[in-house]
Formats: structure tokens, C-alpha cells, sequence
């Protein structure tokens, strides 16, 4: 688990919230670059800030510190529950020909995972 | 930018130096015993508060900032290494409580580590599995009657033969998540609680460094940090360890610095050749050396403790402290002994322990290699 993992949950959270780094950062009372910094994981994040993070995200705090590498929690991870989220929420605003299109990337993508050709 | 300390910080250091001078007579006596260790040693801390100086002032503490504290250890590490390292793991057992504990926490634990009659406390992560590696970690805090039963055993715990409290890492549920772990609060006197193997260390031997077996302790509901917050303990160790690693630092400079002072005073009334060693340029340019390093290591220190007090980002230089510090000590206890010749070999001596000593700070806080992962994560 690197700090890297917690600054893409906390990327992930807050773009679900739909909030922007500035806006974020004045909620949390530091500049964009140190959030910027730490969704990069390049500046660490202790409790008593996380907890801060998580109220104003509306997350558990768990969701931040659990890794969202799908190798040590498969299946359940917080993060590929959000991305699935943001899947579904993206999708009701396509139209039938856009989610036809979609359809078809989806299919690329099985077809190329089982070696394409 | 202001490298200059106050006029309390230097009057402090004054005094940290007499109590260390006094250590120091104390623990190189032929006479000295594990029993004067704990008897003279340690109350000799306990009488002038120092055995955890960052408690605040209500709960009995000095409440010494980071950067003074470093300056104090590094003093008493110039001493005697073995009692700097006693407060390094005390101020390490008692951080996660001033980090996160409740009022009553601190009410409770935090006085017993204050005070005349204050006395040491213990941080117990690591076990034979691992202890870097938290998903390997197999203590397990199960539910019971309205507190917890703890099962584990933890290895290489400092001070637990006689701490007041053991700060230990365990788990709330066997999913092996980061998001289980919680920091629990083990008195002394907890029932389950028991001594396992004492370790035998090639350096800071005068420590007490050992096993602390846990079986059915019963462990309140009170004594668990954060309880009800999932996560909150992992996030509680990295800072705790990020904040430590400034300390190792600390002890680091003042091992080095010992060694220095220990080789340029023989230097200087060592004669040979018709003038004394440190006239003759191979030993002036290591001294030169020795010196330079010390420099280094102590301004890196320095550095971290500074970004603590200022509420910065100090991880990266908190390990950058511990690592440079430790290996410098290393370099600088080697060319120490090279410098005393036949003298710096003699089994019993000062630089000999110094020389041993320094190898084990590599080791403790994590070793050098995950010191190395922690900076390199974040560049």
C-alpha cells in the first residue's frame, strides 16, 4: 500500500463529488498544489487530515487506506466499486447511438484481453 | 533561514550535557550492572522528566517541541547511546496516544511516563512474520463482553520487561485489511500479558529488548485508539513512524559525535613521530571528515524536526534523517577506531561500544532499505 493508492482515492472521491482541486483545496484549508500533491501520493496524508478529507467526500475513512490494487482485494475493492459507479452515471447521460458505441468498445476490449487475433 | 538556537534551547542543551556527563560516569563504570541501568540510569531521566520530554505540560511533560527534544537526545546519545534509545522508544509508545487518544487516554497513560516517578513504555509491532509488512501481521483483538481478548506475539518490543504500557499493534477482524488495525493500550499488569525470549543485540545491549506474548489478554474497550474508526490505525502508524525516525536520527548524531570527540582527543596527545596524530595529515583529513558527516547528519535531523514543529510535510526527511544518520554514525565509529589504533580495538572500551551501537540503529525504526521505499515513494 503506498500513499499513491490513497491520493488516487482520494482523486476518485472527489471527482465523484464533483468537486475541482481548487474547490477541494479551500474546503480543506491547504493550496491546490498540496492536494495536488496528494493525489499524486507525493505528499503524505496522516489521520487527523483524512479524517477531515473524508467528511467533506462523504467516504469511511477505510475507503482511503484499503489498497486499490485488485491483486490484494479482489473483487470488493472501494476504488472498482467507484469506477463502476462513474460507468453507470456516465452512461444515463449517452444517447442510444453513443451507447452503441460504447457497446462496441466494451466488445474491443474482451476480444483483445483473450489475445485478439 | 536561522540555524542559531534560543537562549532556552541552548541553556537546555547545557543541562541535557551535565545529565549525560553524569550517565555517562554512571554506565562506564567497571561496576555497572543491568540492574544500575534501570536503578541509576533510568531515575536519573525519571528525576529530571526526560524519559518522555514531548508530553504537554497538563499531563505532567516537559512539552519540548520536536527540534528541542533532538537536541536533548542527541546529548544524552553522546553519553550513553543505550539511554537515548530507552527515551526514543518511550516518546514512540506514547505518540500514538498524543496523536490520537482520547481525554481519558491521556488522562490515564500519559502521567506514568511524566514525573519523578515516571517510567518507560514500549511500541510492540513487529512479530516473526513481519512487522513492515502489516497484512502479515497475526495479533488479533477478538470481541468479548464488551472489550477485547488480544492473541498474538510480538518480537523485539524495547523496554517490555518494564514498561508501563505497551502501545501494540494488532487486528480487529482477520481479513488481514489495513483498514482492522488499531493501536491498543497494554498495561503492565494486563492479564495474558507475559515475557517470551529476550534478545541478545550486538549493540544498545544494555537494553531490555524481548518477546511480549499475548494470550486471551483481556484489553478494555477504553484502551483501544480510535476504535469505531476503520483505518485509523494504519494511518496512526505512519505517522508514528514518521515521527520517530527524526529521533533515531538524533541518537545517530550523538553516537557519531561521541566517537568524533572520543578520536580527536586522543589525537591530540597521542605522539607520534614527533607530534601528536592529529598534526599528521591522513588522521587531520579523516577528523575533517568526521566532522563534515556529524554536520550533515545533524542538519537533515534537524531539518525534519523543524517541519514537524512548523506543521510540515516531514516524511521524506524524517527518513531522510534516519538513513543518513545511521550510516554516518556507522562511517564515523569505524574511522574513530581506526584513528585510536591498538586502543580502538580493545573489547570493553568506549569506542568499541560506540562501534556496536551504531550497527543496531540501522536496524531499529525500520531498517534503511524501507527507509529508502518510504522516500522513494514520494519523489
Amino acid at each position: 500500500m503506498s500513499f499513491k493508492d490513497i491520493g488516487l482515492k482520494i482523486q476518485i472521491a472527489r471527482e465523484e463529488k464533483g468537486l475541482s482541486q481548487e474547490q477541494l483545496a479551500k474546503a480543506m484549508g491547504c493550496s491546490q498544489s498540496a492536494l495536488s500533491n496528494y493525489e499524486k501520493g507525493k505528499r503524505r496524508l496522516y489521520l487527523s487530515q483524512l479524517e477531515v478529507l473524508a467528511r467533506i467526500l462523504d467516504k469511511p475513512l477505510d475507503y482511503f487506506v484499503e489498497s486499490i490494487s485488485p491483486k490484494n482485494n479482489a473483487g470488493d475493492f472501494p476504488g472498482k466499486e467507484s469506477s463502476r459507479q462513474k460507468i453507470e452515471t456516465a452512461l444515463e447521460k449517452l444517447d442510444e447511438k453513443q451507447l452503441l458505441q460504447v457497446i462496441d468498445y466494451i466488445n474491443y476490449l474482451q476480444w483483445n484481453r483473450t489475445g485478439g487475433y | 533561514m536561522d540555524f542559531s538556537l534560543s537562549t532556552e534551547q541552548n541553556e537546555i542543551v547545557l543541562w541535557a550535557r551535565e545529565i549525560a556527563g553524569k550517565i555517562k560516569s554512571i554506565a562506564f563504570n567497571p561496576e555497572f550492572s543491568a540492574e544500575q541501568f534501570d536503578g541509576k540510569i533510568i531515575r536519573l531521566l525519571a528525576r529530571n522528566n526526560l524519559l518522555c520530554p514531548t508530553i504537554p505540560h497538563e499531563y505532567g511533560g516537559l512539552g519540548m517541541d520536536r527540534f528541542t527534544t533532538a537536541l536533548v537526545i542527541e546529548e544524552i546519545a553522546v553519553g550513553f547511546p543505550s539511554a537515548a534509545a530507552v527515551v526514543d522508544a518511550t516518546i514512540h509508545a506514547a505518540e500514538p496516544i498524543l496523536l490520537a487518544g482520547s481525554r481519558k487516554q491521556k488522562e490515564k497513560y500519559l502521567p506514568l511516563l511524566t514525573g519523578n516517578n515516571a517510567g518507560i513504555a514500549s511500541f510492540a509491532l513487529t512479530e516473526a512474520a513481519g512487522g513492515s509488512d502489516l497484512t502479515m501481521l497475526k495479533t488479533i483483538a477478538a470481541k468479548d463482553n464488551g472489550g477485547f481478548v488480544l492473541n498474538g506475539r510480538k518480537d523485539w518490543v524495547i523496554n517490555v520487561d518494564r514498561a508501563e504500557f505497551m502501545a501494540v499493534i494488532g487486528a480487529v477482524a482477520e481479513n488481514k485489511r489495513k483498514s482492522a488495525l488499531r493501536v491498543f493500550i497494554v498495561p503492565r499488569a494486563a492479564q495474558g500479558f507475559s515475557l517470551g525470549i529476550k534478545r541478545r543485540t550486538i549493540g544498545l545491549d544494555h537494553l531490555y529488548i524481548g518477546e511480549a506474548i499475548f494470550n486471551d489478554a483481556c484489553i478494555d474497550k477504553g484502551n483501544v485508539i480510535k476504535i469505531d474508526e476503520a483505518g485509523s490505525g494504519y494511518l496512526l502508524l505512519t505517522q508514528t513512524f514518521d515521527l520517530g525516525r527524526a529521533m533515531v536520527g538524533a541518537t545517530s548524531v550523538g553516537i557519531a559525535r561521541a566517537a568524533y570527540e572520543t578520536a580527536l582527543d586522543y589525537a591530540e596527545n597521542r605522539w607520534q613521530f614527533g607530534a601528536a596524530i592529529r598534526k599528521h595529515q591522513a588522521v587531520a583529513f579523516a577528523l575533517a571528515e568526521m566532522a563534515t558527516k556529524i554536520e550533515m547528519a545533524r542538519l537533515i535531523t534537524w531539518k525534519a524536526c523543524w517541519l514537524m514543529d512548523q506543521g510540515g510535510d516531514y516524511s521524506v526527511s524524517s527518513a531522510m534523517a534516519k538513513m543518513a544518520a545511521s550510516n554516518i554514525a556507522q562511517e564515523v565509529t569505524a574511522q574513530a577506531a581506526d584513528i585510536l589504533g591498538a586502543a580502538g580495538c580493545e573489547k570493553g572500551s568506549f569506542i568499541e561500544q560506540l562501534v556496536r551501537d551504531a550497527r543496531v540503529l540501522t536496524t531499529i525504526e525500520g531498517t534503511n532499505n524501507m527507509q529508502k521505499l518510504v522516500i522513494s515513494s514520494q519523489l
